[in-house]
């Protein structure tokens, strides 16, 4: 008898959770934090990693194989999604693209093509970048996984609220904590970061790339330096997977404080969870524009 | 029977597959410049399209057609069903005129090599073009612990065949006999081979992951057998650092690429490739490749050093090879060393997939 307990523990924990699979670390912190104990999930993209360009590796397709949902960014981010799920073949997947709810900035209007970079021809996908967004991307998770698992929806929806709540008042910490970020105007690497800025009051003046993927250019470093002496900018920040050598250059010109922001969870030390992402991201630029938070 | 099979599913594909969405184009195109040190030889390796896209939910199809210069049609390179989704038991099926699993390269067409010209071992086992023919192929993800891959193909032509054919409209222009050449061709449709891969892939760890596989191909008179290897290394998108290998042992039958062989003749073949990327657009590395036929007792190889130069992604690549070429053909007392110096420039219009590993 005791045996047989024992047996049906074990079976209840391997086959009783949903299993999911997500394209990036912030949409699996997510997963995890309404998913709680009653799901098993996993990132194919790291978070240092740059999730335009994955490589399609056939151990992403394994990983893929016996999952029942798979949650993808969207928008044109994660294009090798496609191909993993394929490459799976597994028939029963559900997969759920993040984005449907968002409400898209940057929405490029008249035709798209490859002189424009690499632009994104529904907007940009870089939304999760606003915990106001997050808290979409959490409904829409928890929607999923009580379809999945319809005897788990209540915790599901407990997870949710508790969520949504914490998000509300972390917003609420941080529009107090770091008002002074406000205004502030910084050049960025690459446009990750319209929601972000958006969000808390960021100004971006220019991006180091000339266009979206493109490397930064000789002309385009001069340009940017010039740039900062006639506007003042403080700030060069870009996302951890990028190299430091164009930024150092600048830097090296012209005295600009040069920062790594978390584009993703995981990305930097400190960025370990949906909320801490934030918070990491903050205090970076607090302290890059010599900014005192509590 | 194999070829009304294949028409039936990619009629069946098509019929479930009424939609306004478009399908993918893509092209490529290429300019070579050969013997750079001596008298430059412009060239090209001819212009791909690639038309790609979902039949339905479950199935894609890819075509792929290849125009090699002014002068030659436009030839159809790949035209093929994959079914990946809707069968059970982790198979997947690929229908149609195909490259079928053999190795690690036979799939890989030629702009995706960091290199400028396939290992001459390869394009003496698999053809100048690598092997392509039209058939099925059945591919199961084993119930293993890590990714395994079955791959199992039938097909209608045998490796050699496209040799014959370009061998007999060689012929014809020369003015000797047409229907000799047609007596060939009617002998080549009953030649059916069989091909096999089987492969495995594993993480290391999450930067480090090792890909090995076994192949076997037979048809009515040639086999061989080879195993193939590809470890890689890439920790961002600025690094990456690749060794890959494969080696082929070939029983021949009486001929070759067209050419009469020692009977029982057995043909060798491998190379062995490091590729190092040390920044986001430049890589350089080093292939060396070996081929050799036994009984007759000649052998080839051409190592050489490439670098690659790729700013925006993909889109555009500057490749340039060094390479000393030792050319025994026929006699192997004769050695001819020769440094070889090529730059090629690939461009490419429209989407082109994210690469599989």
């Amino acid at each position: 008898m005791k045996k047989h307990i024992i047996l049906l523990t074990f079976l209840s924990f391997c086959f009783g959770k949903v299993r999911v699979v997500t394209s990036t670390t912030d949409l699996a912190d997510i997963v995890k934090t309404i998913g709680g104990d009653q799901v098993t999930v996993t990132s194919i993209a790291r978070g240092n990693q740059d999730p335009h360009y994955v490589e399609v590796l056939p151990s992403y397709m394994f990983k893929v194989r016996k999952a029942d949902l798979y949650f993808m960014v969207g928008m044109e981010l994660d294009l090798w999604a496609q191909q993993i799920i394929d490459g799976s073949r597994n028939r029963k997947i559900k997969v759920i693209d993040c984005s449907v709810d968002i409400n898209k900035m940057e929405v490029p209007t008249g035709q798209v093509d490859a002189s424009m970079g690499d632009i994104h021809k529904f907007g940009n996908p870089h939304y999760w970048l606003d915990p106001e967004n997050g808290k979409l991307i959490a409904q829409l998770i928890a929607d999923k996984l009580a379809n999945a698992a319809p005897k788990s929806s209540d915790l599901f929806q407990q997870n949710l609220d508790a969520f949504n709540m914490q998000i509300d008042r972390a917003i609420l910490d941080w529009d107090k904590r770091f008002r002074k970020l406000q205004g502030k105007k910084l050049i960025y690497y690459h446009n990750s970061w319209p929601y972000f800025s958006d969000r808390f009051g960021l100004v971006a003046v220019e991006f180091l790339e000339p266009k979206p993927g493109i490397t930064p250019s000789p002309s385009k470093l001069n340009q940017i330096i010039q740039l900062i002496e006639t506007d003042t900018i403080q700030v060069v920040a870009s996302e951890s997977y990028f190299s430091e050598r164009a930024p150092k250059f600048i830097a090296s010109k012209t005295g600009v404080k040069t920062i790594k922001l978390a584009q993703s969870v995981g990305a930097l030390n400190g960025a370990d969870s949906y909320i801490n992402l934030f918070e990491t991201n903050l205090k970076i630029l607090s302290e890059a524009f010599g900014i005192e938070y509590d | 029977m194999l070829q009304k099979l294949i028409g039936g599913l990619l009629c069946s594909g098509i019929l479930f597959a009424q939609t306004t969405a478009n399908p993918q184009f893509s092209v490529i195109g290429d300019l070579v410049i050969d013997q750079l040190t001596e008298s430059p030889q412009l060239s090209s390796s001819g212009v791909e399209i690639a038309i790609q896209g979902n039949v339905n939910p479950f199935a894609r199809a890819d075509v792929y057609l290849h125009k090699h210069n002014d002068e030659s049609p436009l030839e159809l390179e790949e035209a093929v069903l994959t079914i990946e989704r809707g069968l059970p038991f982790g198979l997947a099926l690929r229908a149609g005129k195909l490259r079928p699993e053999l190795g690690k390269m036979n799939k890989t067409h030629a702009h995706l090599f960091p290199f400028i010209e396939a290992p001459s071992g390869m394009t003496k086992t698999l053809g100048q073009e690598f092997y392509s023919a039209t058939g099925i192929e059945a591919n199961w993800l084993l119930p293993l612990p890590w990714y395994s891959n079955l791959s199992i193909g039938f097909l209608d032509t045998g490796i050699g065949s496209h040799a014959h054919e370009e061998e007999d409209d060689h012929e014809e222009e020369d003015g000797h006999d047409h229907n000799n050449g047609e007596e060939h061709l009617e002998e080549e449709k009953q030649e059916n081979a069989f091909s096999s891969r089987w492969s495995h892939f594993f993480d290391l760890n999450e930067v480090n992951h090792i890909e090995i596989g076994t192949s076997y191909y037979a048809d009515h008179e040639k086999s061989f057998g080879g195993a193939d290897f590809k470890f890689k290394w890439r920790p961002n998108k600025y690094r990456s650092f690749t060794i890959q290998g494969e080696w082929i042992q070939f029983e021949l039958g009486d001929e070759h690429e067209g050419k009469k062989v020692h009977s029982n003749e057995i043909l060798t073949s491998g190379y062995l490739m490091i590729n190092y990327q040390f920044s986001k657009a430049w890589n350089v590395g080093v292939i060396g490749d070996y081929w050799q036929f036994d009984l007759a007792d000649t052998h080839g190889k051409d190592p050489s050093i490439f670098v690659g130069f790729s700013p925006v992604e993909e889109s555009v690549v500057l490749r340039i090879k060094l390479g000393q070429v030792l050319h025994p053909e026929d006699d192997h007392n004769n050695e001819e060393k020769q440094l070889k110096v090529s730059v090629q420039l690939i461009w490419s219009l429209g989407p082109h997939k994210p690469h599989r590993y």
